[in-house]
């Protein structure tokens, strides 16, 4: 299937598209042999989920009917969740944004340029952002319109099988939802939401989305307080640890406030971070103790973990934990709510849910790069950039930087602490995603990390080697800096997959631990991959 | 008589069917925050980098400011010369913008038609006879202007539209996403500027034109002979056909840009903003959608 159309989504082939050619990357990956290459689905697999797309598995909840009633009744499911996007009863959040990006499309292209997965795909036709779009176009038009000729005449020419809604489940998940492409349209139409409109009806309508955004994500969250499944007990556990930690590297006992009442500002993290890189809350940590600022953390159900999964799939989910963790910060009593490095999580909290509440729920809430920025900025804390004197990159996290508009505090902060610092092309509003937006640095199930790796992160891993060109080869270490757990999540991946930390030192990590790691009352590195030795001379 | 009647119930269709259509859209309910940075009515050059006052420490305590200015010079920008299209894809834009830039000459040509006839209504004389214009430098304006806008309008339309057409048809990119409709669009657009050409060859002065505008003033039957007739019926009905299709986008792009993109109004504590929510939270949907973990009645009952 070479030259495939939407019409093309029903098609009884065994796999629609064939990824093969892929966007080059530049030096040294230029060379075969760099990277690993495409393993093949698994057979088992392709009978109970949906290889027959691209050959990806993304959604482990996507399974084969297995009788024929069974395909028909998953159509009409889909067909009902179809009618409700289109109600304003039911769609009340996105009627008016979802009709205008359904209807407009003058199909001009424009927004296939900008779109990383197109791009890094070797522009394969299925990841075209109009793709997706006109499949679901098409099938409105046909279910809407019937079989006639006016229906086809307006673009109602599909075969509504179970295959066209099954492989459109899978496609809805070759999307980061990074909106990219809606920023070149000349309508101002949005191919990200129309993926996420998609999304929603599977998830709010057939009870269907990946296990680690919606079973263990969203609802593990509802249920025990994070997506984790970090209890209250374990938490306070971690942060014991964390303040030994801190003391292990710096040599100074912080007391960490937790469930302070009535303090000025509730601090939230990603509660991936205390597992996965604890290195981060303990930055910031340091950064409010050593600026004195009234702060805490929550212990409190949710309170604790302020991802929120929902944004990438599920308007209800959403709600219930925004709300969830606005309430959390109103029972503490907090002037504010600041949020540590989290891009989907700002989004969720500040943008997402702000028409969501009134009144005393409406608790003020802020990104922490402001902050942090204007603490620099008036000098609070005795900072020497020589002491991270290496290539640093910095990745703008698109929920933070194209949702939301934060552009300029993180890099007047990176300024201030790293003297070798470059940008990466485009950069910015108009970034590149990291590949992991939307879940897909959370969704590890069968090859979709392959996925990821080769195609969806592609273009970020590409950013990253250019802004590193002249050192690249060298044995200096190199950091990408990416204030976003999902994206350093993602970019960990990249630089693994690809061995770039092994064989070029090319580190990552957050924006946070390099302010510590500047800080001059420290003896100790507090980036760990660094030589201590290094660091006596700047005594 | 017929054709002045429906020229009139044409340019009501059209401006009414439009409203109807901004009627619909603005009547949905208030959704959920969608903006999309650079929001140029960002003040202090934040609008131009993709900014916000998410930038500024304690926003929700600093004034709220909006660059109306801004939004503006945006708006004009892609109003008058489709700049996102100019700036992302150039190749495509060059026959668009041929295409557009027609449609806007044609309306100044309407308009002058109408300044032309109103001219000559009351002044008796016409603007261009068979010894050439009118020599007062009034007439002489509104004759050449409508000479410049109708020629250059009707060109580039009819380049426009029919190289549209072209690409879509042999350009394989283009034809796999093309609809019968969006063909059909096309033609019927061309049909109407080329009918047009037809009735402009043989009157270079545009004179027909003022003496339709002149009939529909003084609400008198319009002379036509049969490609006038035949013009001026394309005409109407593609009038009555554009605000009933996606055609009808410069009424979506209003509401794509202000009303989703660029809307990024907080909904801060007492704000007017606030009063809007309060309404929009109080609402009871009478429907709901099924999945377990939103319905888990419907849920089960759908299991039985
Ligand atoms: S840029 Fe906009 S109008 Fe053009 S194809 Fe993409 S979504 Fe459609
Ligand atoms: S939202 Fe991002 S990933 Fe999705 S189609 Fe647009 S540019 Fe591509």
């Amino acid at each position: 299937m070479g030259n495939i159309r939407p019409q093309d989504m029903g098609k009884p082939v065994e796999q629609l598209a064939k990824i093969d050619k892929l966007m080059p990357l530049p030096a040294p990956y230029d060379k075969p042999g760099m990277e690993p290459e495409f393993t093949e689905p698994k057979e088992a697999w392709k009978e109970t989920y949906c290889t027959s797309l691209d050959g990806f598995v993304a959604n482990e909840t996507l399974v084969r009917p297995q009788t024929k009633e069974e395909e028909e009744a998953f159509v009409q499911k889909f067909l009902s969740g179809l009618e409700k996007l289109f109600s304003d009863e039911t769609n009340r959040n996105y009627l008016q944004p979802f009709m205008l990006s359904f209807e407009y499309c003058a199909k001009c292209n424009t927004c296939s340029e900008a779109c990383h997965v197109f791009k890094s795909s070797g522009e394969q036709e299925i990841y075209r952002p109009i793709f997706r779009s006109e499949v679901l176009r098409k099938i409105v038009k046909k279910h809407f319109k019937g079989e006639g000729f006016w229906s086809r005449f307006t673009g109602g020419d599909i075969d509504i099988n179970f295959e066209t809604i099954f492989r459109l489940g899978e496609l809805a998940y070759r999307c980061n939802l990074c909106r990219r492409c809606a920023q070149t349209c000349p309508l101002g139409l949005d191919n990200g939401l129309l993926a996420r409109e998609i999304r929603k009806l599977f998830s709010m309508e057939m009870g269907i989305a990946p296990k680690p955004l919606h079973e263990k994500g969203s609802m593990l969250q509802l249920k025990t307080g994070s997506s984790t499944g970090i209890t209250k007990e374990a938490f306070l556990d971690m942060i014991e640890f964390m303040e030994e930690d801190i003391y292990e590297r710096t040599g100074k006992k912080y007391k960490i406030p937790v469930d302070k009442k009535g303090a000025d500002i509730l601090l939230t993290h990603n509660a991936g971070e205390y597992l996965a890189w604890p290195e981060n809350p303990a930055a910031f940590a340091i950064i409010f103790e050593e600026a004195g600022l009234d702060w805490t953390l929550s212990s409190d159900m949710i309170g604790y973990d302020n991802v929120n999964y929902g944004l990438f799939y599920d308007d209800a989910q959403s709600r219930k934990i925004g709300l969830a963790q606005l309430k959390a910060a109103k029972d503490l009593g907090v002037r504010r709510i600041v949020v540590g490095e989290c891009g989907h999580a700002h989004k969720a909290a500040m943008v997402a849910i702000d028409r969501a509440m009134v009144g005393e729920d409406n608790i003020p809430r802020e990104s922490f790069l402001p902050l942090l920025a204007d603490l620099i900025k008036k000098n609070v804390f005795k900072l020497d950039p020589r002491r991270n004197n290496f290539p640093v990159t910095l990745h703008d996290p698109c929920n933070v930087v194209r949702m939301m508009g934060i552009v300029q505090p993180q890099r007047e902060i990176i300024k201030a602490v790293a003297p070798q610092f470059r940008e990466m092309y485009p950069n910015g509003a108009k970034n590149f995603c990291c590949g992991g937006g939307s879940g897909f640095a959370i969704m590890k199930s069968f090859n979709f990390p392959e996925f990821r790796n080769k195609i969806s992160s592609r273009m970020k891993f590409k950013q990253i080697l250019e802004a590193f060109q002249p050192e690249m080869e060298q044995d200096v270490p190199k950091y990408v800096c990416a204030p976003c757990s999902n994206c350093k999540g993602a970019i960990r991946d990249i630089l693994e997959y690809y061995q770039a930390t092994a064989k070029f030192n090319v580190h990552y990590g957050g924006l946070v631990e390099l302010v510590v790691n500047a800080m001059v009352q420290f003896d100790k590195p507090f980036l760990e991959f660094l030589d201590e030795d290094a660091f006596e001379h700047l005594k | 008589m017929f054709l002045t009647v429906f020229a009139y119930f044409s340019v009501v269709a059209f401006i009414g069917l439009s409203l109807y259509k901004a009627y619909q859209f603005a009547k949905m309910p208030m959704h959920g925050r969608w903006e999309l940075y650079p929001v140029p009515k960002e003040p202090d050059g934040k609008g131009h980098y993709g900014g916000s006052y998410y930038e500024d420490l304690e926003w929700w305590n600093k004034p709220r400011r909006v660059s109306h200015v801004g939004e503006i010079i945006d708006m004009l920008k892609e109003m008058l010369f489709i700049k996102n299209l100019f700036v992302n894809q150039r190749r495509q834009w060059w026959l668009s913008y041929a295409m557009h830039l027609g449609i806007y000459l044609l309306g100044l040509w309407t308009v002058m038609l109408f300044v032309g006839a109103i001219t000559e209504l009351s002044t008796g004389v016409s603007l261009a006879t068979a010894q050439g214009v009118n020599s007062s430098l009034w007439t002489t304006i509104v004759y050449y202007v409508t000479l410049i806008a109708g020629g250059l309008g009707a060109i580039l339309m009819a380049i426009g539209s029919f190289c549209l057409f072209l690409k879509r048809l042999f350009n394989s990119t283009f034809a796999k996403y093309t609809t019968l409709e969006e063909y059909f669009n096309l033609l019927f657009l061309f049909a109407v500027v080329a009918s047009g050409i037809v009735v402009w060859s043989g009157d270079p002065g545009f004179n027909y034109g003022r003496d339709i505008a002149r009939a529909m003033l003084t609400f008198s039957p319009i002379k036509a002979g049969t490609a006038l007739t035949v013009h001026i019926l394309l005409l109407g009905a593609v009038m009555i056909y554009i605000p009933q299709t996606k055609m009808s986008h410069y009424v979506g792009k209003y509401f794509s840009f202000h009303k989703v993109l660029w809307d990024n109004e907080p909904n801060l504590r007492n704000s007017q903003m606030e009063q809007i929510v309060k309404e929009a939270i109080s609402y009871k949907p009478k429907a709901s959608w099924s999945a377990p973990h939103i319905n888990p009645a419907a849920a089960s009952q759908d299991k039985k």
